[in-house]
């Protein structure tokens, strides 16, 4: 069947059902081969990061679509990592938001360099200039500090913008990044609007402190990271410490895998992972033992009940971990 | 090969439906989201089955537990359809060109049905707002009576308490504090940094009102008439411990408890059924007046001043004795902020404080109010935050 029937079968279809004007969707890029999932597969694997099929597949539409990412999961699992490695693979810029409690708009937006502007009126006093050019002067983009937002707007290339922990932010902010993010322009009011030359690759992360709100929701599009299975992890170990010994790498990973099971208060990530690893190595240690684990174990868990807890079914861990190795 | 083709040809309309049957389900799916997933699936070429699932659960599920539900549905629906679909094929080959409706498989009814409803008539509009309303399980369980909780609510509870108790520790102090940065200016402050700059008001102070930390008070009434309830109001109490920095809790029947330390550790599960088996007197008798009055006598002044809310979780059935209460809540009264009673049993729209401890308590109540789901919870921290005097907060 030629392709031509396909899409206005296609097209027919959506304005049957869907019966709105703009569902006549961009079959031109129905063309493109499946390389470019593949490229951005390699594209991250080649930044150092290990991935599985659903990860690939939302940093690939996010870039295709450009459509924000919502990447919600636990701490340490890497969620920030994927926003910096999709500016290495897009060779552009990451500017980052980082969001905390009370954080509001003149600190996300812009603000006037305020200092500046009156050392420069001053310096100006005696010149011959009328009040509208000083004010124009005055006003103009020198003395204007970008803050994130509009750095991502006004950037030169469409850059990577991510929003990090956005759920420490309060709820007020959130419906004002909704307006930035639907928009793409910022009013203000001494220069008039700015509409954004490029749309920014939005990455939106959370850690879910508090529920992010349907709207933002629907803005983006949602990916769960959640903590690696033992093979993942352990390829992200080879990958990010090359000179580990295979068995202690097997080893680390399988205890990972096990205390992650256990009941604590802070679930080691990914990052205290790479931490031990690289820690063990640098020990010249080429296995595991308890002696060994009770030393370190500060490396891998930040709560000190936690720690206690761990110790406490040292052995009982092992032994899973001994059963892991037998079966892989 | 014609097969293939065939159900390729009705890819967009088959995505369609499969969104009007995740908007069954429950999922908040409009035409915006249609289109985007269309849209994503046009970037890439379909022969891969997996690709086409991974676009479609990269689009749609907005939330994690909207994505395990997808991922139920996903496999159903296509199992489903796929059945169909090549029993109807065999069926009428050469019914190829026909409109999709009537290719729709039988077991695919009630989406077919919402999807003529939709075109011809909108009267099924309705149905459809009231599931996308009860969705979230969220809304759910705030309406649930705390006594009809079972296991698998706790992980939910635990959130909405949580949340409750990270607004309630977040109020703002009336007085003004320096501050680096804040809308507000300290006039006073930047004319006197500008002074030895000639007056150039060249660097600004800022001022702003601090968060203020409220000190907390809990008492939970753990006796046998409580039972129901008391599993939940400990984990209020629990949720409150890890987020709220400055409080004390104590459970009492007979006697008076101090197990502060005990929520600050370990995991909710354990901390309960080790309460339960530390504190003698667990699910016994109550004895209110008893136990408020040791709290008066040994720890007040360690723990009570004017800064502290009291909060207490009984639903006033006391067998001890009442002037004891009397004198106790008096003294609460007078050297907290607020004393905040929370019954559980209030939600009940017959419930009359009629109870004899219930009334010997109640002049000395500020917020008077139920506590019997996380709603009337939240209810309770509105009335926190607006500082309002002697209430009772009507339940509908």
């Amino acid at each position: 069947m030629p392709a031509f029937y396909l899409q206005t079968q296609q097209k027919h279809f959506i304005q049957l059902y869907v019966g709105f004007k703009y569902a006549y969707l961009k079959l031109s890029s129905q063309n493109m081969e499946n390389k470019e999932l593949a490229k951005v597969q390699k594209m991250l694997h080649e930044q150092g990061y290990i991935t599985e099929d659903s990860i690939v597949m939302s940093v690939f539409l996010a870039m295709q679509l450009n459509k924000p990412l919502l990447i919600e999961g636990p701490a340490g699992v890497g969620k920030t990592e994927i926003a910096k490695v999709m500016a290495s693979a897009l060779e552009t810029d990451l500017i980052r938001l980082q969001c905390y409690e009370g954080l509001d708009a003149p600190q996300a937006l812009y603000e006037w360099n305020y200092q500046r502007q009156l050392l420069y009126l001053k310096m100006d006093e005696q010149s011959s200039k009328s009040v509208e050019e000083k004010e124009q002067t005055l006003f103009g983009e020198n003395f204007l500090l970008k803050r994130p937002l509009l750095q991502a707007i006004t950037h030169h290339k469409a850059p990577v913008l991510l929003i990090d922990e956005v759920d420490r932010a309060d709820e007020e902010f959130e419906s004002f990044l909704l307006e930035v993010l639907s928009d793409w322009q910022i009013t203000i009011p001494e220069i008039g609007t700015i509409q954004a030359t490029h749309k920014p690759y939005v990455v939106v992360t959370s850690n879910r402190v508090r529920e992010i709100s349907e709207a933002l929701r629907r803005r983006c599009m949602y990916l769960w990271i959640t903590y690696p299975t033992f093979e993942k992890e352990l390829n992200i170990v080879r990958g990010k410490v090359p000179q580990i010994d295979a068995k202690l790498a097997d080893q680390i990973c399988g205890f990972m895998q096990e205390v992650r099971k256990m009941r604590l208060q802070k679930i080691p990530g990914i990052a205290e992972t790479l931490d031990w690893a690289m820690a063990l190595t640098s020990l010249h240690i080429d296995h595991l033992d308890k002696k060994i684990v009770e030393d370190t174990l500060g490396i891998v868990l930040k709560d000190w009940q936690d720690i206690r807890h761990t110790q406490d079914s040292l052995s009982e861990l092992f032994e899973k971990v001994g059963v892991i190795q037998k079966l892989s | 090969m014609g097969e293939y083709m065939q159900r390729q040809t009705a890819m967009s309309a088959q995505v369609v439906l499969f969104c009007r049957y995740l908007r069954q389900a429950g999922f908040p799916l409009g035409p915006t989201e249609e289109m985007d997933a269309l849209n994503a699936l046009c970037t890439l070429p379909l022969q891969n089955q997996d690709n086409f699932r991974l676009v479609l659960r990269a689009m749609l599920p907005k939330s994690r537990p909207q994505q395990k539900k997808f991922d139920q549905l996903y496999q159903k629906y296509w199992d489903e359809l796929t059945k169909a679909v090549d029993a109807k094929i065999k069926q009428e080959e050469e019914e190829v060109l026909e409109p999709r409706q009537e290719q729709q498989p039988k077991p695919q009814q009630p989406s077919l049905q919402a999807l003529k409803d939709w075109l011809y008539n909108k009267q099924n509009d309705e149905d459809e707002e009231e599931e996308l309303a009860s969705f979230s399980t969220q809304e759910v369980i705030s309406a649930k009576d705390f006594s009809a909780f079972g296991d698998e609510d706790l992980e939910e509870v635990t959130q909405l308490i949580a949340q409750i108790g990270r607004s309630l520790a977040t109020r703002h102090n009336r007085r003004y504090k320096r501050a680096k940065w804040s809308p507000k200016l300290d006039l006073r402050r930047t004319v006197r940094l500008n002074m030895r700059r000639g007056g150039e008001m060249l660097h600004l102070a800022f001022q702003k009102k601090p968060i203020r930390k409220t000190k907390l008070l809990m008492f939970c009434d753990v006796s046998k008439s409580m039972d129901l309830y008391s599993r939940f109001l400990v984990q209020f109490m629990y949720a409150f411990q890890n987020v709220y920095q400055q409080i004390e809790t104590f459970v009492f029947s007979t006697q008076l408890h101090r197990v502060t330390e005990q929520l600050k550790e370990e995991h909710f599960e354990e901390t309960l059924s080790k309460l339960s088996e530390e504190v003698p007197d667990w699910s016994g008798g109550t004895r209110i007046g008893e136990s408020l009055l040791q709290f008066v006598e040994v720890f007040a002044p360690k723990y009570l001043d004017g800064r502290t809310i009291v909060l207490i979780m009984s639903d006033g059935w006391d067998t001890g004795n009442i002037e004891a209460l009397t004198e106790s809540m008096k003294v609460l009264h007078q050297k907290a902020t607020k004393v905040i009673w929370l019954n559980p049993l209030a939600g009940n729209p017959n419930f009359k404080p009629s109870v004899e401890g219930m009334q010997a308590a109640l002049p000395y109540i500020d917020v008077f109010a139920s506590a019997h789901s996380v709603d009337s919870l939240r209810e309770v921290v509105k009335f926190f935050r607006k500082g309002r005097k002697i209430r009772q907060i009507p339940h509908s």
